[in-house]
């Protein structure tokens, strides 16, 4: 079948969901959806601009409590609240990748990481404005997206168009040019491309995306918690990402949906398991599988791959 | 800024701060070692922090009553550690040292949620405390202003390990090899040194430097879940600034950031680690490998 058909058949599927599916199950898929949003702004970084951040947690955190102080602070409407959510992840990704996209691999990881934990520490102990550790309780939705099905259409309809402007940009002359970049950045700058000005507008886009996703599970969740912008949250995206393929576009979403429902199956029965669980398949896999994740999925290795076609 | 003027609270002060920083150095000279021998930026460091400080709660406990069980705590905390270390090391790092360290910081990462799930396991969720030593539970008076016994100790013993490393590199036979490795580890391969065996003990050493760190430090803070991505976080500012793989770097980097949290808390309360992160950028942008580190190759 060709691809436009899978995507139909998929939009038909996502769309009756909720005439079939109960609450709890609506609201897996809305957490689904936005988990695959938040790898597919990653991936934009990893797959595409060959930089690994370790810690974008950060901006999904920076989206998830705009919107939720916005809300229960200021007394913002969500629908105002949420596009403030990229915004602020922008910024700050913007002021952090500044920093970030000087440095290559192993210390664009790090530096990446420890800004993360800066994040996390600032939410933290500003207890006046974020609440520290008890985080921001019933940020809740309007009562018109209230219902599990409402904040399900709402969420795939915000999760789709995001989707579909990070597909544009992957195939616009900006994306290929960043595709220039991760293939040979000595080359890309021989041939006129300002390296750190296009890693830093991956850097920011992929921030702006995920603060979106951040917005998002705010109002899914009900809450917001310093935790959000943790390291372990950082890995999520990492794995979910490695799970589903980081070579393809759709792959982070796939990933997502794998990830998403391990989780679910492990954390129902064991929920403390479930970092010692998802530390040791990281482990094994690394250590088991030379070609990595990708390896066991897709086949191609990692960061072998064509480099005229996503 | 009234405490400008006031002598004895800046000499306070500065002492506290070069106290922290001391036990900053124990844990990111540990990282930048392992770095520099085996190129692995182990971010399960934190990790061996926490697991020294745990150790130490349960050791001290085992002869409760006894002035010397904190000593020997001290002791053997920090060797348990080394061992979590070394099983670390030759299970599962040896074998990916060839791989993208890309997949080598995938795994280290794994690691922390391993570790921390197994201290949660083992430990609770509950915070926990360790009691300074009879002896040092007090304070002592400088230039009439209180300041903790126990960090006078502090202050005492991490340079003296300062000074044992800065012997054990640069006048032994060993620690010729280690320096000799971070330069180019496939000529000490090809002269006849087992350099397997010397990556397991450079990691084994790195992580008892982690394990003491966290045991030294178990008395003055709260031992908990999650103080592993703090002194993360810490050490790698202390390493970003000094140099990875430099010895002096992270000595200069751990005292640095010491100072900078110590008068940080006192000038600016809310923002100091905001502080750190500006003292962090300044450097990354005048030198992005740090002030006594080399150049990525």
């Amino acid at each position: 079948m060709a691809p436009a058909r899978w995507l139909g058949l998929l939009i038909v599927v996502l769309a009756v969901a909720p005439l079939v599916l109960p609450p709890f199950f609506l609201q897996l898929l809305t957490e689904i959806a936005i988990v695959g949003l938040f790898a597919t702004a990653f991936n934009l970084l990893m797959g595409f601009g060959g930089m690994v951040s370790f810690g974008h947690a950060a901006y999904f955190a920076l989206g998830a409590y705009t919107a939720a102080l916005l809300v229960k602070r200021a007394g913002v409407p969500l629908l105002l609240a949420l596009p403030a959510s990229p915004i602020v992840a922008a910024a700050g990704a913007l002021l952090f990748g500044f920093f970030i996209v000087r440095l290559s691999h192993t210390y664009f990881a790090m530096l990446s990481l420890a800004f993360a934990q800066i994040v996390f520490t600032v939410i933290f102990k500003w207890k006046a404005l974020t609440g520290g550790d008890d985080g921001l309780l019933d940020v809740w939705p309007p009562s018109m997206l209230k219902s599990p099905a409402a904040y399900y259409y709402f969420t795939l309809a915000i999760v789709g168009l995001s989707i579909l402007a990070l597909r544009a940009i992957v195939d616009s002359p900006f994306g290929y040019a960043l595709k220039a970049v991760r293939e040979n950045p000595r080359r890309a700058r021989y041939i006129g491309i300002d390296v750190r000005r296009h890693q830093l507008a991956a850097f920011v886009i992929s921030g702006a995306f995920s603060g979106v996703a951040g917005g998002l599970f705010a109002f899914y969740n009900g809450s917001v918690f310093p935790d959000f912008a943790y390291f372990t949250k950082s890995f999520e995206p990492l794995v979910v990402a490695l799970l589903g393929g980081v070579q393809s576009f759709f792959g982070p979403l796939a990933g997502a949906f794998g990830f998403k429902l391990l989780e679910w199956m492990i954390s129902r029965q064991w929920p403390v398991y479930w970092p010692l669980f998802l530390g040791t398949i990281v482990v094994l896999v690394i250590v088991l599988l030379p070609s990595g994740f990708v390896g066991l999925v897709g086949g191609r290795r990692w960061p072998a791959r064509p480099a005229s076609k996503a | 800024m009234s405490w400008i003027t006031n002598g004895p609270l800046i000499t306070v002060q500065v002492m506290s701060g070069l106290s922290v920083g001391m036990l900053l150095f124990l844990v990111s000279v540990g990282m930048s070692l392992i770095f520099g021998v085996t190129r692995i930026v182990n971010l399960a460091h934190g990790c061996f922090y926490m697991v020294g400080a745990y150790l130490m709660v349960t050791l001290v406990e085992i002869f409760p009553d006894q002035p010397w069980a904190f000593w020997l705590a001290l002791l053997l905390a920090p060797l348990g550690v080394a061992i979590l270390g070394g099983v670390i090391e030759m299970g599962l790092l040896r074998l990916i040292y060839h791989r993208d360290p890309l997949m080598q910081l995938i795994l280290t990462f794994g690691l922390i949620l391993v570790i921390g799930t197994l201290v949660l396991l083992a430990w609770g969720p509950d915070n926990k405390s360790v009691s300074r030593p009879d002896a040092l539970a007090g304070s002592v008076k400088i230039f009439g202003q209180p300041f903790p016994s126990y960090y006078v100790l502090v202050l005492a013993l991490a340079p003296m390990v300062a000074v044992a490393l800065w012997l054990v590199f640069y006048r032994t036979r060993w620690g010729m090899l280690v320096r000799a490795a971070t330069v180019d580890r496939e000529m000490l391969g090809a002269l006849g040194v087992n350099v397997a065996a010397l990556y397991t003990q450079v990691f084994m050493f790195g992580s008892w430097l982690a394990g003491f760190g966290g045991a030294l430090a178990a008395p003055t803070v709260a031992v908990a879940l999650g103080m592993d991505g703090d002194v993360l976080t810490t050490a790698f500012v202390v390493v970003v600034i000094g140099g990875l793989g430099s010895f002096a770097g992270s000595f200069i980097g751990a005292l640095l950031v010491g100072l900078l949290q110590s008068f940080g808390i006192l000038v600016f309360p809310a923002i100091s680690i905001v502080l750190l992160f500006a003292l962090m950028a300044v450097v990354l942008i005048v030198r992005p490998w740090g002030l006594l580190g080399r150049p990525e190759p």
